[in-house]
């Protein structure tokens, strides 16, 4: 048992509790990890239904009190449910008599927690940059924007390494925090393709029908209804597709666009085929993206677009914007289509050729397949990830930290 | 014995009376043959530097510029505050007999290295957020309230200045009287005081 390798991941969400990327990602990885030797503790924020403490998968997973009191603002909250999470991580981390050998924070919403736990134990820290303030603001604008931005800075700074899900993220990364080469390590996202193949295919009729006539191809769009994601962009294509295509445009999230986008669509006198289907549960997206004739991830920024290889996992079609982590996935015409970003014709086009060639379609949709299978497995960056904490330690034993 | 204080202000920054006081008492102490650490903020005269009086001061200053309330800049604050206190901690042979932490400042640090590394704290009540901001209670009072609170909880002994001050924890935070030892900074017996209670806690009460 001693010479189990042991990490402690630091994350503000943790499935029951699903905000974004993070939640799945974390998940994921830990189970991958435990599965992998490696003995994995996560804390994060507590959930109501959860239980503080269980072991899910062989991942022991604390939950704890994120601060629930009325907070001035969210980067306010962030820094009063870093206080509780560093305390409880710290008692957790001591009554293991130091068998953490390694923090693993996920974004700056742990990051005082996890810089603060790296000095008081001194083991060293990993981060995730799944995300940047930078990035997802396109600039920094106000002083809560800065304010985030550098205490990321600050993160990296303190880390020993820094994993980018993407060759993108870590040239862009490396820029906005000026940090050496050799800091960064590109390690990228996994997907779970078992959950797709394990859905019966009687389930899928009913459930289309619900979204689209048999007669209307199913296009969709899965994201955040927000700028970066170019949501609008797709919106804006609708007309020059339906000129080709008979198809039902279905949009599955929410944000602060959706009224602009019903408006967008009401002016056009489209309501009838485009579907706004708002937040839905797990099991309708899965299925929801499964019988997708085409998924469309038109992000303006995209640090990986996990919702891509989604896609590709079961078996839709991808058309994505030529940008970002997007462009690492996707091989043009191999594995999907990339259109230009922040281009409504070429976006129009991309769609267009995926729905009007069903040869095209299927060769594209196996090799996508293929291709997930091949690099995007969570048992593979489980143990990428395991051989950088080794080769961390490795260095850390020569430190006089050690 | 081995002591860090945690104080926001200290000479030559100087806020209000803290700074004076927590001055003379570790000058006090250090005379006494206590190891005397104070841990504090300076925006850019940081570093380790022993004073003529023995004192050991460590000095850091906020990693992160841009803030938008106190609240933000004392939470990011507090990380460097461990890790100073932790350099002491590993390069004293991994013990503290006690810290003192002056106010709700520097709470955070002092629970976190408790629950860590087993450094029982004091903690010192200059003056609480229901005196400085009667009848507030909007999210930004509250939650310095609720890092009050958390001291209180998770201090082994909390000491105030007064009978006075001793009343009102009890009556605002509902603090067992008999965890609030009262220590007046304008005896001659303070520094005996001061020790009586450190060694208290240093026993691991």
């Amino acid at each position: 048992m001693k010479n189990e390798l042991s990490v402690m991941m630091l994350s503000w969400e943790f499935p029951p509790r699903v905000i974004g990327g993070i939640s799945p990602h974390v998940y994921f990885l830990s189970k991958s990890l435990s599965h992998n030797g490696v003995k994995v503790y996560v804390v994060t924020c507590d959930f109501p239904g959860a239980p503080a403490h269980e072991v899910l998968d062989g991942v022991e997973v604390y939950r704890v009190d994120s601060y629930k009191n009325p907070s001035p603002d969210f980067a306010t909250w962030v820094y009063l449910m870093n206080l509780n999470m560093q305390k409880e991580a710290a008692a957790l981390a001591a009554s293991l008599s130091n068998k953490v050998d390694v923090f693993h924070a996920h974004d700056w919403l742990v990051a005082t927690a996890g810089i603060g736990l790296k000095h008081v134990f001194r083991k060293p820290l990993l981060v995730t940059m799944h995300s940047t303030e930078i990035g997802r603001r396109d600039g920094l604008h106000t002083d809560t924007e800065k304010m985030i931005s550098e205490t990321e800075a600050w993160l990296t700074y303190e880390a020993w390494k820094v994993i980018c899900c993407s060759w993108y993220m870590v040239s862009h990364v490396r820029w906005a925090f000026g940090l050496p080469e050799d800091k960064l390590v590109m390690v990228p996202n996994g997907v779970n393709t078992q959950v797709y193949d394990n859905i019966p295919s009687e389930d899928l009729r009913e459930l289309r029908s619900r979204f689209a006539a048999p007669h209307e191809r199913l296009v969709l769009f899965v994201g955040r209804l927000v700028y970066e994601k170019g949501v609008h962009i797709l919106v804006n294509a609708v007309p020059k597709i339906l000129e080709k295509v008979d198809a039902k445009f279905v949009i599955v999230g929410s944000g602060y666009m959706k009224e602009q986008l019903q408006n967008i669509v009401r002016s056009m006198r489209l309501e009838h085929k485009v579907l706004f289907a708002g937040f839905v549960d797990d099991a309708t997206l899965l299925r929801l993206q499964k019988v997708a004739d085409v998924s469309v991830v038109p992000s303006l920024f995209e640090p990986f677009g996990i919702v891509a290889l989604e896609a590709m996992a079961a078996r839709s079609p991808v058309v994505v914007s030529d940008t970002g982590g997007l462009a690492e996935i996707v091989e043009h015409d191999v594995t999907g289509v990339k259109v230009y970003p922040n281009n409504t014709d070429s976006l129009a086009w991309g769609i267009t050729r995926i729905l009007t060639d069903e040869g095209f379609r299927r060769y594209i949709v196996e090799n996508a397949y293929r291709k997930v299978q091949e690099k995007y497995d969570w048992e593979k960056i489980a143990q990428q990830t395991k051989r950088i904490y080794e080769s961390v330690l490795g260095e850390y034993s020569k430190s006089f930290w050690a | 014995m081995r002591v860090i204080i945690f104080s926001w202000e200290y000479p030559p920054r100087i806020v209000g009376r803290l700074a004076e006081n927590i001055s003379t008492l570790s000058i006090q102490l250090a005379k006494q043959g206590v190891d005397t650490y104070v841990v504090t903020y300076h925006d850019f005269l940081t570093g380790v530097t022993t004073e003529p009086s023995g004192v050991n001061t460590i000095r850091v200053t906020n990693p992160v510029r841009t803030h938008i309330g106190v609240l933000t800049w004392v939470l990011t604050l507090n990380q460097e505050v461990e890790r100073a206190a932790a350099n002491i901690y590993y390069q004293a042979k991994k013990h503290i007999d006690a810290i003192d932490v002056y106010d709700w400042h520097f709470v955070p640090a002092a629970v976190t290295l408790k629950n860590a590394l087993a450094t029982p704290f004091v903690f010192s009540v200059e003056s609480l957020e229901d005196h400085r901001s009667p009848g507030e209670n909007s999210p930004y009072n509250m939650a310095i309230k609720s890092i009050e609170w958390l001291g209180f909880y998770e201090a082994a002994r909390v000491s105030a200045k007064s009978e006075w001050m001793r009343d009102e924890i009890v009556r605002v935070y509902k603090v067992p009287r008999e965890k609030i030892t009262v220590v007046s900074p304008n005896t001659d017996s303070r520094v005996q005081d001061v020790l009586e209670l450190y060694a208290d806690v240093a026993g691991g009460t």
